[in-house]
């Protein structure tokens, strides 16, 4: 009996134990954010831990700045291009490696890991140097960036396409689909592709985040010909940190939006699965 | 020439021979069943039928049209798979439906044909489920229909029910059955299931590491085994050589050095019997070792001079009483001792 209390006891604190360190990370992460946040609303602050007095002058002066939506629209464009460019390539040529030459896979996959083997810095010089003479001079226009986003989210593109063809069982319905009279084209888009859609969803949002956020690269390669929302965040930073900080705001809570968006399709499931789901809840 | 025609077909995965000279026919509306262990070629003999393998040599009829270069889509055979292969994306209907668009049929041409195929295989009220939404027999059901609306010269069935449980699959087995006999589709069906083999086929290919080991009936196969491989996967077969006959007491053994004999032909009989010596039997002496009710009939494990015989009696015959270690005579018919041919 003794021991079950102990138990029970050892129990509970662990729980509070976990609690605690929950807590601490959270007030760790959102800290900064608050801070940001403060400061972005303040109009006077000193010697006090909150600001003595508050404004949205900050929001005001960035909700009347055309060059914020400008390069918001610049960023969203880049994203949904690349991510569309992306899967435009990567669907078929996986799917044509997966069905017709298992063995191409592995080569596939060491190519897919090379972004992670290189800091995007040292990328980034390199890629200069190839693209900024030459036939394809590129450097410094939308496209080199676009061309680095792709090799960028290639790999969680890349693996979300694979599982969705391991889990919808793409060869079978590939072959029942020929044997049925179906061309190798007409099998894949009738009978693959939109079952492997729903599946690369999460993954085409993630790299869409991925690139909304990205700094390094649209920095170095493309400057200030392409004010991208990071671009334009680190040039308010340089006149005003406040209206920064409502620049930072503003970001966030659109990230927040899409990642709300990411966890929210994440459970979305293609016509015939969503049925079921609901005549099962009947 | 028959209906289906399949000659010399070789084929290997690296090194490794997978089907070595391959020949068989089959007949118009026949149902041809290959039954062989796991690994033994059947899938890949199948597929190549249906052109989702390539061969490495020999030539594929169908109604005396030349197959062996065209492409799945061009051979008008039907395929079900082990996996079903439904479309998770396409309801009933649309799956059934799916060879027919293909075959470029407007809707209207369709439209009746499929709903006729879904009242055939019983889903009627079920067009609109996607194939989640089904049990894993009227998954099965939706392959086969979706296979058969197109009526394709024939009819591949890759163990369509090893996915299933035995019930299920018994009553599922006899519907394809009557289904196949009602449309005369020409059948191939791969299975590892000898009982099912059985009750199904008009005839049987029992294939062996990539060989045909025999064919012929399921009357013949159960009885008159030809190889000591077709009677030990067939069943139950006691198989015997003749120095272990001769050692476990039998005389008069027919010509031959490996035997077949199956359980239910041996009979039990009295001791008191000892003198009675009926010509065209061959006799000897055992010791009740232990039995199993398998249903039906009794399975007797009698020991004969080190031999273990497995015999079978109706279950009616009030030969329970047999104790352990009891003597018992066994009597087997000369005729029902089927000589083999041996192993490799
Ligand atoms: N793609 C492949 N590459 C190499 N070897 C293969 C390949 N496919 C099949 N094999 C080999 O060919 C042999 C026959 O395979 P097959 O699938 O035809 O067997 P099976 O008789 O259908 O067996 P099962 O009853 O288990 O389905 C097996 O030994 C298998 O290892
Ligand atoms: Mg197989």
């Amino acid at each position: 009996m003794k021991t079950v209390a102990a138990n029970g006891k050892r129990k509970a604190g662990g729980k509070r134990w976990h609690v605690a360190v929950i807590v601490v990370l959270l007030i760790y992460l959102f800290l900064p954010i608050v801070g940001t946040l403060l400061f972005s609303l303040a109009k006077e602050w000193q010697d006090e831990i909150f600001p003595n007095s508050y404004t949205l002058e900050w929001y005001a002066q960035l909700l009347a700045d055309m060059r914020f939506y400008e390069a918001i629209g610049r960023t969203v464009l880049v994203s949904v291009l690349t991510v569309a460019i992306t899967l435009t390539i990567m669907i078929p040529v996986i799917f044509v490696l997966h069905v017709y030459f298992p063995n191409g896979e592995k080569l596939l996959q060491i190519s897919i890991m090379l972004p992670f083997a290189f800091p995007p810095v040292v990328s980034a010089i390199g890629l200069i140097k190839i693209y900024s003479s030459g036939p394809l001079a590129i450097t410094g226009t939308v496209w080199i960036l676009i061309a680095v986003y792709f090799v960028l989210i290639q790999p969680f593109i890349y693996q979300s396409v694979r599982n969705s063809l391991n889990t919808i069982n793409a060869i079978d319905l590939v072959e029942a689909a020929e044997v049925l009279g179906a061309g190798k084209m007409t099998a894949f888009r009738k009978v693959v592709l939109p079952n492997i859609l729903p599946g690369t969803l999460v993954a085409s949002l993630l790299s869409f985040s991925m690139i909304f956020g990205e700094f390094v690269m649209s920095r170095m390669l493309v400057g200030g010909d392409y004010e991208t929302i990071q671009m334009f965040l680190y040039n308010q930073m340089k006149t005003s940190g406040q209206s920064a900080s409502a620049v930072v705001i503003t970001y966030f809570l659109l990230i927040l939006l899409l990642s709300g968006l990411v966890l929210k399709l994440g459970s979305w499931k293609p016509r015939g699965y969503k049925k079921a789901a609901l005549q099962e809840e009947e | 020439m028959s209906f289906v025609q399949v000659e010399h077909v070789m084929k290997s995965y690296g090194e490794v021979p997978v089907l070595k000279d391959i020949s068989f026919s089959v007949e118009e509306g026949e149902f041809l069943t290959l039954l062989g262990p796991s690994g033994c070629g059947k899938s890949t003999l199948l597929r190549a039928i249906a052109g989702l393998n390539d061969i490495d040599s020999g030539k594929m009829f169908i109604g005396g049209r030349d197959i062996t270069s065209l492409s799945p889509k061009d051979r008008q055979v039907g395929m079900v798979f082990q996996s079903y292969a439904l479309f998770p994306n396409m309801s009933v209907f649309d799956n059934i439906a799916f060879g027919l668009k293909m075959g470029k049929m407007k809707k209207a041409e369709y439209t009746p044909l499929v709903e006729q195929m879904i009242e055939i295989i019983d889903l009627k009220g079920k067009e609109n489920y996607y194939p989640n939404q089904l049990s894993g027999g009227q998954q099965q059901r939706v392959a086969l229909g979706r296979s058969l609306v197109k009526r394709p010269k024939v009819l591949l069935l890759d163990e369509p029910l090893s996915a299933l449980d035995a019930k299920i699959r018994r009553s599922l087995r006899n519907e394809i059955r009557q289904l196949q006999r009602k449309l005369n589709m020409t059948t191939i069906f791969v299975t590892h299931d000898q009982e099912e083999a059985l009750t199904v086929s008009d005839r049987i290919i029992v294939m062996n590491n990539g060989e045909i080991e025999q064919q012929g009936t399921s009357e013949e196969i159960y009885t008159l085994p030809g190889t000591e491989f077709v009677a030990r996967f067939i069943g139950s077969y006691n198989v015997w050589s003749r120095p272990e006959m001769e050692q476990a007491g039998f005389a008069d053994i027919p010509s031959g050095d490996l035997f077949a004999i199956r359980p239910e032909v041996i009979s039990i009989v009295p001791q008191a019997a000892v003198a009675a010596h009926d010509a065209g039997y061959m006799y000897t002496i055992g010791y009740m070792k232990h039995y199993a009710i398998l249903g039906n009939v009794v399975r007797y494990h009698v020991d004969i001079g080190g031999l273990d015989a497995s015999v079978d009696v109706l279950n009616d015959s009030g030969l329970l009483h047999l104790r352990e270690n009891e003597a018992v005579r066994l009597a087997i018919p000369m005729e029902k001792c089927q000589p083999l041919k041996k192993l490799g």
